[in-house]
């Protein structure tokens, strides 16, 4: 564990990753405090453009615009009332009071701090679990792998506000669309009616491109333009925000371990996180009235607990490929698109990697408190940008890294094509993550299908026959029916 | 007159259903028809058989018996956090999107009269956008699509221009850098026209 430690920090102080992580982290910043865009999309859309980088560079880039963005998310939440991503609404309900009353440097350079100190405590956390979860990750085999993408497309459609049958079938199309093209464990070309251009499949960065960017964009294009409609006065105090996040350290290490937790369960994600601890912060407040009027614990909590979430959505991202959020997905996306396969060799002969990305996230958060509170007071500027201006934009680049690709234009269509799908599948309350899932896990999950079909002679039984096997499948089993049960039975009972 | 008959709108999400359900239909048949080896035919007609059925039970859950109804179109969610009690929660923000959602831009259509939904337009010349870049190459596409979606939206005419200016820009560069097409329509070819359009500014540099 130390040699790979000592080995990531040598390639992290090769000077490019730094360069990476501090770009990552700026355009992290930009595209999150744009409301309606997102770390996720931003993400998407450079996804392409790492394509000549090292993988590692391009990893690292992609996880500071993940960072970076669930930072730039509080900015227009604060200033606003209107969070630039769902991960910053908790942040809202405090953050947006307190620059009515004319704190709104105050609230920002907190949004800051917090961001930072809770990044920082659990990345340092997860950096001393990661033997643990090399021990857990090499328990894992084919079967184990195929039941585990069920499981992850289970909880993200259960946890996701819908219908079960919705996220089911939104997961289960998406592995479908990863079927186009040559079947994993035999020479066989599937779907592709004779069509060269469908003989490579279809690209999951360019679904990827589709549901993050082009949908939305069409959802962007439905709602109020001008973003920023009002002309609030950016004042306050960068030090009495500074000194009212340190005067809270067990407020920051409970949220903290808050976001992690949650962040860590598949589906769930930042938004559930930042609600839950702002729900602890205040129950366990001695002034649980001021909560919504501008109190800082509640900023504190919501901002810890969202930068927190980063390393947690990394445990089941890296060990067994299944992402928590959209973001996550792209992470994947990107992890797959530079031939790292997630799961044991993440925590085994690549071990330096995924240490160089979390030695990255940790630096990320200086990067993160330098430029939130050296430019605080310009801030406000990112949230005056007219949606109608970065719409046609994004469609533009969407286009370019689409077609970027594979030179093939059956990726343009599916970045249009998947687009708008995606936002009638969002708009019908469908899981876009779990959609996103199928497709970027299909391969996997279809070649350790195969696999484990073939060592067991085509027997099912392999999928049940040893007891992980059987605690996931009974895990699967009970988080598709059990709810439904349960909810019968309350109607029964009144 | 009144009629025995409820009057039904086809909506979106029921033209989707019906989409999966054809698509999902097509790879369960297409393995047989196509004689595909086991191993290459088990795992798409099992995940299409699940989108299959549950494609259907979505768009006939009016007509299912009470508790598989139940079970088909009711939300479900294991997050028991309760935000009922939290201010200005999520529940609040999504009934302002709701409200966002009713919200009508000033678009040049309206001026003329013309009431147009704001997502129906990004669609429909966002489906346009790529049918003109397959059809005559994505340079010539684009600053016609960025004057037409900004110009729709009331951004001033110079702002208009310049993103139009900047969009085309990033597609040159990367046709020029990348070796990437974009001049060139899979119907009309007006890549001769380019060196006539680019010499002028680049002083038959480029």
């Amino acid at each position: 564990m130390l040699d790979a430690l000592s080995e990531a920090i040598s390639i992290i102080l090769t000077g490019e990753p730094l360069l990476w992580l501090t770009v990552g982290i700026l355009i992290g910043i930009f595209v999150g405090s744009l409301p309606g865009i997102g770390a996720s999309l931003g993400m998407a859309l450079i996804l392409p453009l790492t394509l000549p980088l090292d993988g590692v560079n391009a990893i690292i880039l992609l996880v500071s615009i993940y960072s970076g963005g669930m930072y730039g998310g509080s900015i227009a939440a604060i200033l606003l009332n209107a969070p630039g991503t769902s991960a910053a609404a908790a942040t809202t309900l405090d953050g947006y009071p307190l620059s009515r009353q004319g704190q709104a440097i105050t609230a920002l350079a907190m949004s800051a701090v917090a961001s930072t100190l809770g990044g920082f405590i659990t990345i340092v956390l997860l950096i001393l679990i990661s033997p643990f979860l090399v021990r857990m990750v090499l328990l894992f085999g084919s079967p184990q792998y195929f039941l585990i993408a069920l499981l992850g497309i289970a909880m993200i459609a259960i946890v996701a506000r819908g219908s079960l049958i919705r996220g089911v079938v939104s997961g289960m199309f998406g592995l479908l669309i990863a079927t186009i093209g040559m079947a994993p464990m035999v020479p066989q070309q599937r779907f592709t009616f004779g069509d060269p251009a469908l003989f490579d499949g279809i690209s999951f960065v360019a679904a990827l491109i589709g549901l993050f960017a082009i949908a939305e964009m069409i959802n962007l294009a439905g709602e109020e333009g001008g973003v920023a409609q009002t002309d609030m006065e950016i004042t306050g105090s960068i030090r009495s925000g500074i000194s009212s996040v340190l005067t809270k350290p067990y407020l920051i290490a409970k949220s903290s371990l808050i976001g992690m937790g949650i962040g860590s369960v598949p589906g769930a994600g930042s938004t559930v996180s930042t609600f839950v601890s702002y729900a602890e912060a205040l129950r366990s407040s001695d002034d649980p009235d001021s909560f919504g009027a501008g109190n800082h614990e509640g900023l504190i909590a919501a901002e810890s607990a969202n930068n927190a979430t980063i390393p947690g959505s990394l445990i089941p991202t890296f060990s067994f490929g299944i992402p928590g959020s959209g973001s996550t997905a792209v992470l994947l996306g990107g992890l797959i698109m530079h031939g790292l396969q997630p799961g044991p060799n993440l925590f085994s002969s690549d071990l330096q990697i995924t240490y160089a990305v979390f030695i990255a996230l940790f630096l990320g958060n200086f990067v993160i408190l330098f430029v939130g509170l050296t430019f605080i007071s310009r801030m406000g500027v990112l949230t005056k940008i007219d949606t109608d201006i970065i719409i046609p934009m994004i469609v533009v680049l969407a286009v370019v890294g689409g077609f970027l690709l594979r030179i093939n234009w059956i990726d343009v269509l599916t970045v249009f094509g998947l687009g708008i799908i995606g936002y009638y599948m969002k708009r019908y309350n469908y899981s876009v993550i779990a959609f996103v899932l199928g497709i970027v896990l299909g391969p996997i999950a279809e070649e350790n299908f195969a696999r484990s079909l073939t060592l067991s002679d085509g027997s099912l039984m392999i999928f049940v026959n040893d007891p992980l096997s059987l605690i996931i499948v009974i895990a699967i089993v009970a988080l598709t029916i059990g709810p439904a049960i349960r909810g019968v039975f309350k109607k029964q009972l009144g | 007159m009144s009629s025995k008959y409820t009057e039904h709108n086809v909506t979106a999400e029921q033209i989707m259903l019906v989409v999966l359900v054809g698509v999902s239909a097509l790879f369960i048949v297409e393995p047989v028809l196509s004689n595909y080896p086991d191993d290459a035919r088990v795992f798409p007609q099992l995940t299409a058989s699940i989108v299959f059925v549950g494609s259907l039970l979505l768009l006939f859950r009016n007509y299912l018996p009470g508790p598989l109804r139940t079970f088909v179109a009711e939300s479900i969610s294991i997050t028991s956090t309760d935000e009922s009690d939290i201010p200005g929660s999520e529940a609040d923000l999504e009934e302002s999107e709701t409200a966002d959602e009713e919200y009508e831009a000033e678009t040049l259509g309206a001026e003329y009269g013309y009431k147009v939904d704001e997502t129906t337009f990004m669609v429909v010349t966002t489906i346009l956008y790529f049918a003109g870049g397959w059809a005559a190459g994505f340079l010539f596409a684009t600053p016609i699509y960025i004057l037409g979606y900004t110009l729709w939206f009331r951004t001033s005419p110079v702002t208009s221009v310049l993103l139009a200016i900047l969009g085309t820009f990033v597609i040159y560069l990367f046709m020029t850098y990348l070796v990437l097409p974009f001049d060139q329509g899979h119907i009309f070819d007006f890549s001769p026209l380019l060196p006539l359009l680019v010499e002028p500014i680049t002083g038959g540099g480029v």
